[in-house]
């Protein structure tokens, strides 16, 4: 180590510098070291004012259930119920399912929710691993609005084995 | 000594195969801009990935900061650590970062004697290990981006106060891990011909090229602190090529070798000392191959089961405490007692003249391989079965900003099959198996050259017990939940 405080050399790599180079390089330090102040600023600001934008109130209320619970690997039925804010169901709105696992790198998974009757819509899928998941619902009402909602399914558990 | 009446080398048959001497690829490396040009496309990448994580989907798979992170940066590292060497370092975009900062502020203090060895390190290595599984980083994409923010602000900070190359050596611990890797990596910068050496006067190599009446650096010696011609192995070396930019005689290559040779071997190393010597190398060493079978451990069906009975059992509902136990137990316990027992019985069968600790530290290393070997199935396994994953990733994030010329996400675009991924990841499993097995016989026969088998049969069990503990692991099935302890 002291062969190494003795014989290694300095800290960064340099050239003899002229005057001329001198005063470019204090003007090129000062620049440099303005640059480093605002970008520090900008991180601060980063680390303390970044934060997801606030969700706008519902216009549409979603309730929603998944069977069998305990969630399990395997096949499962997600069931919506759509209402809008003045506490009608929706019908005729068109729901695709897309689930995800929260570990990147894996197939999400594709549904369409059907409406099995006034308001109420299911859509059959097949969780592929244990894990928690995601549900997202791109949801399209009646009228063209597209509303998307997100559904955590924690701790979906590992299949039980069947003899 | 005049550096030109030293006469050009020329490579004979007999000479190791020399990355340096391939046309283009030596070129490339002798350049003096080498590195930079190299560093400066992960550069843009981390940017790309530090934005993304910070402003695009908050889903880890829909993310280029969880996906690039977590699947084929980790997967892309332990490949090109396997089949070449260190060269993520030598492409660390962090370091460019430093150097550009080092054109203003330019370190004035030596790093502390205290630290000057790999605990700090270490503990940083278990940190981020533990953090992983506590803020289940790998679906935060936001905190991922983080992640790679602090790393590029830590080597700011340590290197713009400290000379040479601090970070990499003394702090970094993706740096440590590569280090470790490497000593099994078929690649190793090395000089060609120790007499050209012998009869160097100048050891650029070390002390970097000056301006004669100055006295300025102009090409840097290592910063690592290792000289080159008693440099043995891959242990710390960044493969900065510094030292090929600053040798005179153009004696220095990147030559093959024999992956796991420097483990077999125990001579005093440049930078390093005796291997034997150093307890925090050695506690580096059981970091990495003990914390291989933690980070998968965290990752499949069991280890929920068993937070739930700790919880239970300790009337706690915070993860940290039980998290902090398991990882007590599986890089404090375990290691100390399969190598202790190890230790203890090589002692008392092969009657081996050392003590028992500097006997455990000695035959420590010889896990490395098994260690490796889980990583690599590990990273193999995400990086294989995801690898496609990065299209349909780029393709979202490039139609989020307006302008989706890549095309709409093809979200089914995965990777290979896992029955297809499996087989691979048993032959990493094998081959680091195996690699143990060599390298402990061999440190066996040199320890013990009258009975060399009796000191190897206990670090042969150790290792047995390790595969077997990976291969049942590979074979749980993988359930990656956010939150452990959600019962």
């Amino acid at each position: 180590m002291e062969t190494w405080l003795a014989l290694a050399s300095g800290g960064g790599t340099s050239r003899p510098r002229t005057p001329d180079h001198r005063v470019l390089d204090r003007v090129f330090r000062q620049r440099l070291a303005q640059w480093l102040t605002g970008i520090a600023c900008a991180s601060t600001l980063l680390i303390t004012g970044c934060s997801r934008p606030a969700a706008s109130p519902p216009v549409v209320e979603i309730e929603h259930a998944i069977l069998p619970q305990p969630t399990r690997v395997g096949p499962a039925t997600v069931t919506l119920k759509l209402v809008d804010g003045a506490g009608k169901t929706i019908t005729g709105a068109h729901i695709a399912i897309e689930a995800d696992m929260s570990h990147p790198g894996m197939s999400p998974l594709f549904a369409e929710a059907q409406e099995s009757e006034p308001g109420r819509y299911q859509a059959h899928i097949e969780f592929q691993m244990a894990g928690d998941w995601v549900i997202l619902l791109h949801i399209t009402l009646p009228g063209g609005k597209k509303l998307e909602r997100q559904i955590d399914v924690r701790g979906v558990q590992p299949g039980v084995r069947s003899n | 000594m005049n550096p030109s009446s030293i006469p050009a080398l020329e490579t004979p048959d007999s000479l190791p195969f020399d990355l340096m001497r391939v046309p283009g690829l030596g070129h490339l490396f002798r350049w003096r801009y080498a590195r930079p040009l190299l560093q400066a496309p992960l550069l843009i990448l981390s940017i790309i990935m530090i934005l993304h994580g910070l402003f695009g989907p908050s889903l880890a798979p829909k993310n280029l900061a969880t996906t690039l992170s977590w699947l084929h940066f980790r997967g892309v590292l332990v490949l090109v650590l396997l089949c070449a060497g260190n060269f993520f370092c030598l492409a660390c975009p962090f370091m460019l970062v430093r150097q550009l900062a080092r054109r203003i502020f330019r370190p004035r203090f030596t790093w502390p004697r205290v630290l000057r060895n790999k605990w700090l390190s270490v503990g940083l290595f278990v940190l981020i290990l533990f953090a992983y599984e506590l803020f289940d980083l790998w679906s935060s994409p936001w905190w991922t981006a983080w992640l790679i923010v602090a790393y590029f602000l830590s080597a700011l900070v340590v290197d713009g106060f400290f000379k040479h190359a601090s970070f990499c050596k003394f702090v970094c611990p993706i740096g440590q891990f590569n280090f470790v890797a490497s000593t099994l990596s078929p690649f190793e910068v090395k000089v060609r011909e120790q007499d050209v050496c012998t009869r160097c006067h100048t050891k650029d190599c070390i002390r970097g090229r000056r301006e004669p009446v100055s006295d300025l650096v102009t090409i840097r010696g290592c910063e690592l602190a290792l000289f080159q011609p008693s440099k043995v192995g891959n242990m710390d070396c960044t493969f900065c090529l510094d030292c090929v930019h600053a040798c005179p005689h153009d004696n220095i290559g990147i030559l093959s070798r024999l992956p796991a040779s420097e483990l077999m071997v125990d001579p005093i190393r440049s930078g390093i000392g005796y291997f034997s010597r150093r307890k925090d190398l050695a506690a580096l060493a059981i970091v990495f191959t003990f914390g291989a079978l933690l980070n998968a451990f965290g990752m499949v069906s069991p280890v929920y089961a068993v937070e739930t009975w700790l919880g239970r059992m300790l009337h706690v509902n915070h993860e940290a405490p039980v998290l902090g136990l398991i990882f007590t137990f599986f890089l404090i316990l375990e290691p100390v007692l399969l190598i202790g027992l190890a230790a203890w019985l090589t002692r008392a069968w092969a009657h081996s003249a050392r003590a028992l600790l500097p006997l455990a530290v000695r035959y420590t290393y010889g896990l490395v391989p098994l260690g490796f070997g889980m990583w690599l199935a590990h990273y193999c396994f995400h990086f294989l079965t995801g690898l496609y994953t990065l299209i349909p990733v780029t393709q979202n994030a490039i139609a989020s900003l307006g302008r989706p010329f890549l095309g709409e996400p093809r979200w089914t675009l995965t990777g290979l099959p896992a029955n297809v991924v499996q087989v691979v990841e048993i032959g990493f499993l094998v081959l680091g198996f195996a690699g143990s097995l060599v390298v402990t016989y061999s440190l066996a026969e040199d320890d013990s050259p009258d009975r060399p088998l009796r000191a190897f049969i206990p670090w042969a069990a150790v290792a047995l017990v390790l595969w077997c503990a990976s291969v049942w692991l590979m074979f749980q099935p993988m359930e990656m939940r956010a939150t452990m302890m959600s019962g």
